[in-house]
């Protein structure tokens, strides 16, 4: 963590890392040239060259697109042109898709209004950021003003530690709670599976860099309910046997460090962290790593060679972090959304967690919608609820339009047509509607949205997270955006046998999942929509 | 935990020390798995894919890194890992330059060799395999002794570890991200400007004509 730490300090004293200041820290910190070059040009957070006055970067990914950022991006560049104060940069999702098309203006996230405006804003040195509005949530087992951190204490007071972490691991089991960042592992077997390892120390880290284009539940979340996740991580250090919380936290996510700062310091003054938590004897803290990144980053993997000073590059598995994690010992890595729920459900206990579900599924849901509705934003519901009741809840369909198509899981999550709108949103039912729950961000599609653009626009976002590691993945999404780019410029039809010789090797080659779904939103738009993708050499079309 | 490790690749049973990988436990029995990014010198970290076997699990798994486990029934060949495998090449082969192997190497052109050995054409200007061709990246002739050639290379890591791990001397490295990734020396200096002292490791496991000799064929012979 030092190597990376280094770097964000030197670039935020001097605005960027220029080759003498980089020579300079190599030297004193006794690493070879390489290594930083490695770092430097790998991670979008660090400049190279000064930054103008102002930096505005646009979201070019699956939520804005859909509201036209490519032409309104374009708009606002031709306008700035002449401005040698303003950097416009194409960007890849900002995690704040409830402003599609959404820019963020040195930092601070703004919806593109037209460019007009926006230069405007900038004589006036800028705008005021827009209030959070603050919100009761129903996964909140406090009250406003009632003491935090009570299941914490009663579990790390409990005389018998041994039982008290069976029982803490037996209630998550029951509760069916699963891994809300996109693959939907069982929480409470993953907390067994790193309890049982021998090798100390352990860590803990929240996974809070999400990037799925049209997520963005996890910034609410810690926007509003850092204290949840804090005390879902302490709870986990006290189960697993960690002493060590991190939270990596991607850095466009300004506000949400600041909730999470001073619900730390809340929590260290209540006695719920720190060298001895609640007079039990007991240390453990947590301390917050500012991602320099990359939607890789959240693969956990990628994740922990970022906290080891590495390029954020996926490793093979196994094995898994559980075993052999940040610095090859056993680490629990959960994400925000996964954490915030363990204290509601070890307090009210996992039969009353289920039960607010819709009859016949089992607990609550934090979905980010996007895309075409009218009222985009984090809804919390109950599991189950149909994907036609959410968008309802969303104001319906913008502009009074029909629906088309929805991904219920975020960018790498297959289409699936209106007709499939009956689904309740869980994760078996999404996958026998043959698409998935993923990182739970719901992209609504009206009529009339061309799908092989679309899906283009998805597929060129994975390109451009692509590592590089490994063969299929770095020259597999390149090949196939070429493709794409050739079909659409010439209006063509796809080779669609080679388009599946990709698939193949994306889907089963790579290293990590990253590679795997990345063409996913084509196949999938090919599947429901044929006409729409022409393809040759594909029977039916 | 016992020393060795039974089990069984292909229709061969094999007993292999513990912590030896697949890779290794194949080639014990004269199995050889094909692979670009490994070399036995080196720590293997699994990239280029084309060792993938089939472990009865999930997902493929890369031979090369991953360790024996007592029992297992390993796949090294059938009908989807020869596809997957052959598709790695052309996808590796749409990049690979005509004058690839123009220069004189010290070791073999292994991606080369492949190709022959599964039957791919590709003349480093047409789609091999329907796979659009690709070019435009740059070379460098800085090196006295070394001619970087970034088209033909295929990101295999072998140069970066030789030149840490073998020769201790710590100047290559990887620099960009996703396609547009590159090696690189010290921070991205030319080569020849570069803290390289010429050891000539890099050009030795490299397993393509990315590092050669700078000197041509034609004056060599």
């Amino acid at each position: 963590m030092e190597l990376i730490h280094e770097l964000e300090r030197a670039q935020a004293e001097r605005a960027y890392l220029d080759e003498v200041t980089l020579r300079e820290l190599a030297r004193s910190l006794g690493v070879p040239l390489y290594r930083l070059q490695a770092l430097v040009s790998f991670y979008p957070h660090f400049r190279t060259a000064p930054p103008r006055r102002w930096t505005i970067d646009v979201c070019r990914d699956m939520s804005c697109y859909l509201h036209d950022a490519g032409t309104r991006a374009e708009e606002l560049r031709a306008a700035l042109a002449d401005n040698a104060d303003v950097e416009v940069r194409e960007a890849s999702c900002l995690g704040c898709c409830e402003l599609s098309p959404a820019i963020r203006v040195n930092g601070a996230p703004r919806r593109l209004e037209d460019a007009a405006k926006v230069e405007a804003q900038l004589t006036a040195g800028g705008t005021a950021a827009p209030r959070p509005d603050i919100r009761s949530w129903r996964c909140d087992p406090y009250a406003p003003g009632d003491p935090r951190y009570q299941v914490l204490r009663a579990t790390i007071t409990s005389a018998d530690s041994h039982e008290t972490t069976d029982r803490i691991i037996e209630a998550l089991e029951d509760s069916g709670l699963r891994g809300m960042g996109g693959a939907g592992f069982p929480t409470g077997l993953k907390w067994k599976l790193v309890r049982k390892e021998q090798a100390t120390p352990k860590y803990v880290v929240c996974n809070a860099d999400e990037s799925e284009p049209g997520t963005f539940k996890d910034r609410v979340i810690m926007e509003q309910l850092p204290h949840l996740m804090i005390e879902g991580m302490a709870i986990a250090g006290l189960t697993v046997g960690a002493r060590e919380g991190i939270i990596y936290l991607r850095h466009e996510y300004e506000a949400a460090r600041a909730a999470l700062e001073s619900e730390l310091d809340a929590a260290r003054a209540a006695g719920a962290l720190g060298d001895d938590v609640f007079g039990s004897g007991i240390s453990f803290d947590i301390r917050i790593f500012i991602s320099p990144g990359g939607y890789i980053l959240g693969e956990e993997t990628a994740l922990i060679e970022a906290l080891e000073d590495k390029r954020g590059e996926p490793r093979n598995k196994p094995p898994f972090p559980g075993q052999k994690g940040l610095w090859n010992l056993p680490t629990l890595m959960n994400n925000v959304e996964t954490l915030a729920y363990v204290p509601g459900i070890l307090l009210g206990g996992a039969d009353a967690w289920k039960a607010q579900g819709a009859t016949g599924f089992a607990g609550l849901k934090f979905i980010s919608v996007s895309g075409h509705v009218e009222r985009p934003g984090v809804y919390e519901i109950p599991v189950g609820t149909t994907v036609a009741e959410l968008i309802e809840l969303a104001g319906g369909v913008s502009d009074g339009r029909a629906l088309k198509a929805f991904a219920p899981g975020g960018a790498s999550s297959n289409f699936l047509p209106a007709s499939s709108a009956g689904a309740a949103i869980d994760f078996a039912a999404l996958e026998e509607a043959g698409s998935m729950m993923g990182s739970g961000a719901l992209v609504v599609v009206a009529e009339d949205t061309p799908m092989l653009p679309l899906a283009a626009n998805v597929v060129r976002f994975f390109r451009n997270e692509s590592c590089g590691k490994c063969v299929p993945c770095r020259d597999g999404t390149e090949k196939a955006v070429r493709m794409l780019d050739s079909a659409l410029a010439n209006g063509t039809a796809l080779d669609w046998g080679t388009i599946n010789k990709l698939n193949l090797l994306l889907a089963e080659t790579s290293i990590c999942g990253l590679g795997y779904v990345a063409l996913n939103p084509l196949i999938s738009a090919a599947e429901h929509w044929p006409d729409e993708v022409p393809q040759e050499g594909r029977s039916g079309a | 935990m016992s020393d060795q490790v039974a089990l069984r690749i292909d229709d061969h049973d094999v007993m292999v020390p513990a912590g030896s990988t697949i890779w290794e436990a194949a080639r014990s029995v004269g199995v050889e798995i094909p692979v670009l990014c490994h070399d036995t010198r080196l720590a293997p970290i699994g990239v280029c894919r084309l060792c993938l076997v089939d472990a009865g699990e999930k997902k493929l798994t890369a031979s090369c890194v991953r360790e024996v486990e007592e029992g297992m029934q390993v796949t090294t060949r059938n009908p989807k890992l020869d596809a997957c495998r052959a598709g790695l090449l052309e996808l590796l082969l749409a990049d690979y330059p005509a004058d690839a192997t123009d220069r004189l190497k010290t070791g073999r052109d292994e991606l080369a060799e492949l190709a022959v050995a599964y039957g791919i054409e590709w003349d480093g200007a047409a789609d091999v395999g329907g796979i659009p061709a690709g070019g435009g990246r740059s070379s460098d002739a800085s090196s006295p002794v070394i001619y970087v050639n970034h088209q033909a290379c295929i990101l295999c890591d072998r140069c970066i570890r030789a030149c840490d791990d073998v020769q201790v001397n710590e100047v290559i490295g990887r620099t960009g991200k996703g396609y547009e990734t590159r090696i690189a020396f010290d921070l991205d200096d030319p080569m020849g400007n570069s803290t390289c002292v010429s050891c000539g490791e890099c050009e030795k496991v490299c397993p393509t004509g990315a590092l050669s000799l700078t000197i041509l064929i034609d004056e060599a012979t």
